[in-house]
């Protein structure tokens, strides 16, 4: 269903835009500067550097600058990219949980990811529960009937983490006692330290800690193929709130390590960014070099992307107040 | 211990011309970065990540463990020749560091800090070793309820670092911990004291503090001309009491600096020498940061504090400390060295880095496809073996450079300060500029430098200030964690209860000493100067 959605509003999208072959051309003699909204390390800063490596192969004698632009959350590196002139001399990547910081209109948010110039993205943000192997509960129907608290680690207060922990609380009405602050991997110390039972987060990040046999994936509350024997969270949701809260996430689990222009690209620059990166992200040499990092690639145009975007920050009013009320 | 992994992880890094280059260009980088007031260590791994990016995997984490195993080495030259620390741990070494320029022992001074950092990264390298086997345990033993009581141990300390002034110091401590706490709150994500700044979201960051309580008055009160009067000739010339004229006068200072600063080999093999006097408290020292270190959650910052903090404790005067001792430039090195040892280990077994360098360090790790975790233990212990020696062999090769330059080194204590005060005025807000990318800072470090040339010009203690900065969000994470995991009785713990016996054994042992008759400083003071010394208990 989703996929069918996504297939009709890409011809949509496709259909409605100017057409414009793409010149890779156009940014020849240029300097393109890739902002990353982190330090520099890290999953979003490699995806990144890798993909402007090759993106500077596609657009032939172009020049890629990653600038690194941390803070608050990615918040700064994405208000900068929007900020920056649509010549397609700027672009960059940041969390996809940013959308949520829209939806629930957090303050310092200067973006509007509706009319961002999207290019493309490298992968899926598949989020899932992980539980500790030290824990008592075996699977998520235990923790759902559990008579007590169930002690989740989330990372800080408003991160996508933590919205998606009190989705699991609010709509699907699992017994959780979120316990934040739990930034990287401290969580999985928490959990091997057995402070904390369970959390949620992407599902490569927190692959490495189930295969050491830390602990085991219980839920998925995105509908990607990452994990298909794992129970998914659409299972569980029952209510008209539950369900479109789930559908939400589940949306957003599409996209991931995004890459994205300013408002107001020409047509010309924004094509021959979105062909480059498509064929970077192809690219034999690129996906060797991703298997060596051990970096999932699924691509997917950005006129897919922003069909994604627009559906997810075109929610009904009820679903963002259900959201507001999951992140009060 | 996997000694014949060790032996030829060894051989390895020595026979290969690849490595070993490396390593010798990464040690000039990191005391470059960790010496030039404003840059830092952590700016010099930020920088050389992108050129680390695509190498292969052990190369480039040599590499880049060579270069910051060496700046706080590096960052002990400003903090002794001019009182600019680059970082948190290098404002320790200024207290005891620059007062022993001031009396014109610098050579003695590098030579303590060369020694004590080189044998406290050799140390710390050992630990690391031989803790291999016994780290998960370790590590797992220690939860937030833990982590806060360390913090609050630390904390402590701002009692026994305020010398004669524990009021001051103790609003010193306080105003850090304000400070500290700008940001968000971690339980409700509320903006605490951000004025509606995006950039304060994250707080304000050490460097800017550090800086601008040290860096900033320094060079202030270099550019105001230092008075010193003698109050006796000045009321005998007005006709007046003394006692009238000292309550006019400005305070006594001694001159801002010396007017050249001369090292030779003999000052700085005899501050090495101190270092073997000072044999068991650099042992303490190291044990005690490296231990810290490894546990994920105080932060190598802190631990660096916490070395100096048991120097000034462990003396029998403490209250000298601050004037120019030799080992508080000890205790302070060794820490500041030995605790990147120690925090490499939860970086690498447990993706949470041990210190804010390795929370950088974890970032190349993962880009240069090293996934942290227990697998390192059991299928990469060649790559675990050869950072261990990294850093040694790092240590090793930075005391024979840094010792070798020596005398053109303290050329830069007799830098005019007509050159000096711009290069480091402007390094410092490049610094603060470059680390977050925010102009903002540029007004914070001048907003707070104002109020850090207040401190120093009216004699208030300012390292309560950075532990406070330093310790706060670790005390305020860590309380909020364990209130949340087990309430009070998370505290109770066994571990937790003989942290709780140690503060209060600390304090305790602070208020039997400070009832003690003052140390008479002239002979604390004659014992820097190669008269017999009191050794340490």
């Amino acid at each position: 269903m989703l996929k069918r959605l996504l297939a009709i509003s890409a011809v949509a999208l496709a259909a409605t835009a100017p057409a414009h072959a793409a010149d890779n051309n156009i940014f020849n003699g240029k300097t393109i500067t890739y902002i990353v909204a982190t330090a520099p390390g890290g999953g979003y800063d490699t995806y990144g550097r890798l993909t402007v490596r090759y993106m500077q192969k596609y657009l032939p004698g172009s020049r890629f600058v990653v600038k690194n632009v941390p803070g608050a959350g990615h918040i700064v590196g994405a208000n900068t990219i929007s900020a920056a002139r649509p010549d397609g001399l700027t672009i960059g990547t940041f969390n996809t949980g940013l959308v949520y910081d829209q939806l629930l209109k957090r303050p310092g948010v200067r973006f509007d990811l509706n009319k961002m110039s999207w290019i493309g993205k490298a992968s899926n943000d598949t989020r899932a529960l992980v539980v500790s192997k030290k824990s008592p509960y075996k699977s998520f129907d235990e923790i759902l009937n559990s008579k007590t608290p169930v002690k989740f680690a989330a990372s800080g207060i408003g991160s996508a983490a933590y919205i998606e922990t009190r989705i699991l609380q609010d709509a699907l009405h699992v017994p959780i006692q979120i316990v934040p602050g739990y930034d990287g991997n401290e969580a999985e110390l928490a959990m091997l330290r057995n402070e904390v039972v369970a959390q949620i987060g992407t599902a490569n990040s927190l692959e490495q800690f189930v295969n050491n046999g830390g602990g085991y994936f219980a839920l998925t509350i995105s509908e990607t193929n990452d994990l298909p024997m794992v129970p998914k969270a659409s299972q569980y949701a029952k209510d008209d709130r539950a369900k479109k809260l789930v559908a939400l996430v589940s949306t957003l689990s599409h996209i991931g390590r995004l890459t994205v222009g300013p408002p107001g690209m020409p047509p010309a620059q924004l094509a021959a960014l979105r062909e480059a990166l498509m064929a970077s992200l192809k690219d034999p040499g690129f996906l060797a070099e991703a298997k060596k990092l051990d970096l999932p690639i699924v691509p997917a145009s950005g006129a897919e992307v922003e069909a994604l975007i627009k559906q997810i920050l075109n929610q009904g009013t009820d679903t963002v107040a259900y959201l507001n009320h999951a992140a009060s | 211990m996997h000694l014949d992994v060790a032996l030829s992880t060894l051989v390895h890094l020595l026979t290969t011309p690849q490595l070993l280059f490396l390593m010798t260009i990464a040690v000039p980088m990191g005391i470059f970065f960790g010496s030039t007031p404003g840059l830092g260590g952590k700016l010099g791994l930020v920088l050389l990540i992108p050129i680390v990016f695509g190498m292969p995997a052990l190369t480039g984490a040599v590499f880049l463990c060579a270069m910051h195993a060496v700046v706080h080495t590096g960052g002990s030259i400003p903090s002794i020749l001019v009182g600019v620390p680059g970082d948190g741990p290098a404002a320790a070494t200024v207290l005891d560091g620059y007062a022993m320029t001031k009396k014109g022992l610098a050579g003695r001074a590098l030579g303590a800090s060369f020694g004590a950092s080189t044998v406290g990264g050799l140390l710390g390298a050992v630990f690391l070793g031989l803790s291999l086997s016994i780290l998960e345990p370790m590590i797992l033993m220690f939860s937030p309820a833990e982590f806060f009581l360390l913090a609050l141990l630390g904390i402590t300390f701002i009692a026994m670092l305020s010398g004669n002034n524990f009021l001051k110091g103790l609003i010193s401590g306080f105003f850090g911990l304000m400070v500290a706490f700008i940001g968000l709150d971690p339980s409700t994500g509320d903006e605490r004291y951000t004025f509606g700044q995006l950039f304060l979201w994250d707080g304000v960051s050490i460097i800017v503090s550090v800086l601008s309580m040290f860096a900033i008055p320094e060079m202030i009160s270099l550019g105001v001309k230092g008075r010193s009067f003698d109050p006796a000739v000045a009321a005998a010339a007005a006709g007046k009491s003394e006692f009238v004229a000292r309550a006019a006068a400005e305070p006594v200072s001694p001159p801002a600096r010396p007017m050249k600063v001369k090292v030779s080999y003999a000052q700085i093999w005899e501050g090495m020498w101190d270092v073997v006097v000072h044999k068991w408290l650099v042992l303490r020292c190291a044990l005690l940061v490296a231990a810290i270190g490894v546990i994920p959650g105080l932060g190598g910052d802190a631990a660096a504090w916490m070395a100096y903090g048991h120097t000034v404790q462990s003396s029998k005067n403490p209250e000298t400390f601050g004037t120019g001792r030799v080992e508080g430039v000890i205790g302070a090195e060794t820490g500041s060295c030995a605790k990147e040892a120690g925090s490499l280990l939860p970086t690498l077994f447990f993706g949470v880095p041990g210190s804010s360098g390795m929370a950088i360090m974890l970032g190349a790790f993962l880009m240069l496809g090293l996934q942290p975790g227990p697998t390192m233990l059991t299928e990469h212990l060649d790559i675990v073996w050869s950072l261990i020696w990294a850093l040694a062999i790092a240590n090793v090769i930075c005391v024979i450079m840094l010792v070798a330059a020596a005398p053109w080194i303290a050329k830069l204590g007799s830098v005019k300060a007509g050159f000096l005060i711009p290069y480091v005025i402007v390094l410092a807000l490049l610094g603060c500029y470059i680390y977050g990318g925010n102009w903002q800072n540029l007004v914070l470090i001048a907003v707070m430098g104002s109020i850090g040339y207040m401190f120093k010009r009216h004699d208030w203690p300012r390292a309560p200030f950075v532990i406070g900065v330093i310790l706060g969000p670790i005390a305020e994470d860590s309380l909020l964690k364990s209130l949340a995991l087990g309430g009070i009785g998370f505290f109770f713990r066994p571990i937790s209860m003989v942290l709780v016996a140690l503060i209060i054994g600390s304090i305790a042992f602070y208020i039997y000493r400070s009832r003690k008759p003052a140390l008479n400083k002239a002979a604390a003071v004659k014992q820097d100067l190669g008269k017999p010394e009191v050794k340490h208990a």
